[in-house]
């Protein structure tokens, strides 16, 4: 029954959660976490789902923060309507990039994942016409439907991408119970033998990266006109590996562990700021030990405590079979 | 010589130099995959660690480029057994995400732990060879490149009869085509992965001491040296030795005339794009066996 209310009071402590205090600061790294939240979502439904492991994540994260930018700065775009065209075209991305790198699997995939992931970064830097080349755009404008309504405060991009997790966090719990869902992690689990039972393993796969690179296009296009700078730097290895950090050390396969990763990532890394220049080597041995002493991720943390306080039901043994 | 062949045949020189520092990174690399099946990404960090441990021996133990040199293989030879007692072995059995993710850790680690100890300004490895000119017809190069190609050569001549002849290369051969036949058989698992580990990681050390002298050196160059192994790796299949050795002259020479005829900008992402278009004609790379079930 608990399992059942969790979600709902997630949600409702997520919602007072701003209300604490009124510090802007702490409002920021909120709204920093819903959206690396929301991409940690998208990467889960790649790594987590149909299994396999991508590196160029951070450039779909780019290529919608960018079109929203250049939408917006160019050609008048207005906000809203831009989000929707960022999902768009970084899912136009995944799609041609899926199509040709869904053939192979394993580390290749790793590796040409990687490859796609720094030519399009590579690219940015050097395309100054169309980029503006290492400066990044700045002066983004904010969200907003003309000039009577706009985001203008953190608060304001909280509540939005809290809205946008949730609703995709739904969406991830929707669809692990339907027949696509299923598809995928027959996928991932024995791939041979989903394609004996008649699903066609391509097409699932390049589904699953179309949909999550369009998820990674829209967290990106509200970080940039949250931001109202963005620069190649978001589409750098860095950021490749923090996305990845965040959904294996949270929990890859679950809702939770990417969301709980994301809030890991952006809270240790502030309360570490105080040691200076120890902060990233304290950072990577935390990151480094939680791997080994928890390989399915702090979810299985609550996994193990629940298996010993509860009597196990059909249900859940189910679960835990078909991981 | 016509000038314009002349500057072709230094292009292609200068990248069949560039080639065999590649060749020697992704030597380890492959070794690494070949026999335990892991993607090390930390093994750019122990290149990194050659070549700050060769300028250290230099500065410190007040030792000639040779000697520190050596003295940094052999050091950074001992922190891959470390590497793997604690960073890998003791995920064998876990998932590859797990194990990739463990090494991402430790490379994050070396380099900042680098940065921190070595200080992030750039150093420059002095060596009585890099201003030497060695004329071969009309095009030139630097001592220290001879020697790079020179001790390249004779490294992987001497780690394919390490492989090939000696009972533990039999042994390591035994592990990669499979682990567990190789344990019942009476394989020392266990030892497989450290001499494994100890070999790629000296390996990579080595690359960073002969490449030192030829450009600056700062903590974060691990990354740019494991990114170029991976390029090899892959372009030459994973886990073979003459694979990597192809792949990284390819690379090396690809680059040279990409950076030369068309822009350095366009130099870095060639590799890349290389590596694409192999992997949709030859999805194991050019030498790669097919892929284990």
């Amino acid at each position: 029954m608990m399992a059942r209310f969790l979600p709902i009071l997630a949600v409702a402590a997520a919602l007072v959660l701003p209300l604490a205090t009124s510090n802007t600061y702490f409002h920021h790294l909120l709204v920093l976490w819903m959206l690396y939240s929301l991409l940690a979502l998208s990467l889960n439904i790649i790594v987590g789902y149909i299994g396999e492991l991508s590196f160029g994540h951070a450039a779909f994260f780019g290529i919608g923060a960018y079109t929203a930018a250049i939408l917006g700065m160019n050609f008048g775009f207005p906000g809203f309507p831009g989000l929707l065209m960022a999902g768009i075209v970084a899912g136009a991305f995944g799609f041609v990039i899926g199509y040709v790198a869904l053939r192979i699997e394993g580390p290749q995939f790793v590796i040409l994942t990687l490859g796609f992931g720094s030519i399009i970064f590579t690219t940015t830097n050097y395309w100054v016409d169309l980029t503006r080349g290492p400066m990044g755009i700045s002066n983004i404008a904010p969200l907003g439907v003309g000039a009577g309504f706009e985001l203008s405060s953190a608060l304001d991009y909280y509540y939005l991408s809290l809205l946008l997790v949730v609703a995709f966090a739904y969406a991830c719990h929707a669809l692990m119970l339907s027949r696509t869902g299923r598809a995928f992690i027959a996928v991932r689990e024995n791939a041979q033998l989903a394609a004996s039972l008649g699903v066609d393993v391509f097409r699932t796969k390049l589904l699953a990266f179309v949909v999550a690179t369009a998820v990674a296009g829209v967290a990106g296009a509200i970080f940039a006109h949250y931001l109202t700078v963005i620069t190649p730097e978001v589409m750098s290895l860095n950021y490749m590996v923090a996305i990845l950090i965040m959904v294996i050390v949270g929990g890859r396969g679950t809702i939770a562990g990417p969301i709980l990763g994301a809030l890991i990532y952006v809270g240790l890394l502030e309360l570490l700021r105080a040691t200076g220049a120890l902060r990233m080597v304290i950072f990577a041995a935390l990151l480094t030990v939680s791997v080994i002493f928890l390989p399915g991720g702090l979810v299985s943390l609550w996994r193990r405590f629940a298996d010993r306080s509860t009597v196990r039901t059909a249900r859940q043994a189910q679960v835990e079979a078909g991981e | 010589m016509e000038m314009e062949l002349v500057l072709l045949t230094q292009q292609i020189m200068n990248g069949l130099v560039n080639g065999m520092t590649y060749v020697l990174i992704a030597t380890g690399l492959t070794l690494v995959f070949g026999v335990l099946h892991i993607i090390n990404f930390a093994h750019g960090e122990f290149y990194m660690l050659g070549a700050f441990f060769t300028f250290f021996a230099a500065k410190l133990l007040g030792l000639d480029y040779i000697s520190a040199g050596i003295v940094a293989t052999l050091g950074v030879a001992v922190l891959g057994i470390l590497a793997n007692r604690f960073f890998f072995w003791p995920l064998r059995k876990e998932h590859e995400f797990t194990v990739l993710l463990s090494s991402l850790g430790l490379a994050l680690l070396l380099t900042n732990g680098g940065e921190l100890i070595f200080g992030a300004d750039p150093k420059y490895v002095a060596s009585p060879f890099a201003d030497g000119i060695v004329p071969l017809g009309p095009v030139i190069v630097t001592q220290q490149r001879m020697l790079i190609f020179a001790v390249g050569a004779l490294v992987l001549v001497l780690l394919y009869l390490f492989i090939q002849k000696t009972r533990m290369g039999k042994m390591m051969r035994a592990t990669a085509q499979n682990p567990e036949g190789a344990a019942l058989t009476g394989v020392d698992i266990r030892r497989v992965y450290t001499v494994t580990f100890m070999v790629a990681c000296g390996l990579a050390a080595l690359a960073g001491a002969l490449v030192g002298p030829t450009a600056m050196i700062f903590p974060t160059v691990g990354t740019w040296a494991v990114l170029k192994g991976f390029i090899v790796v892959v372009l030459g299949g994973l886990g073979s030795i003459p694979g990597a050795l192809i792949g990284g002259l390819i690379l090396g020479v690809v680059e040279a005339l990409a950076g030369g005829y068309i822009s350095m900008g366009f130099a870095q992402a060639i590799g890349f794009s290389i590596i694409i278009v192999v992997l949709l004609w030859r999805p194991n790379g050019l030498f790669g066996a097919a892929r284990r079930a």
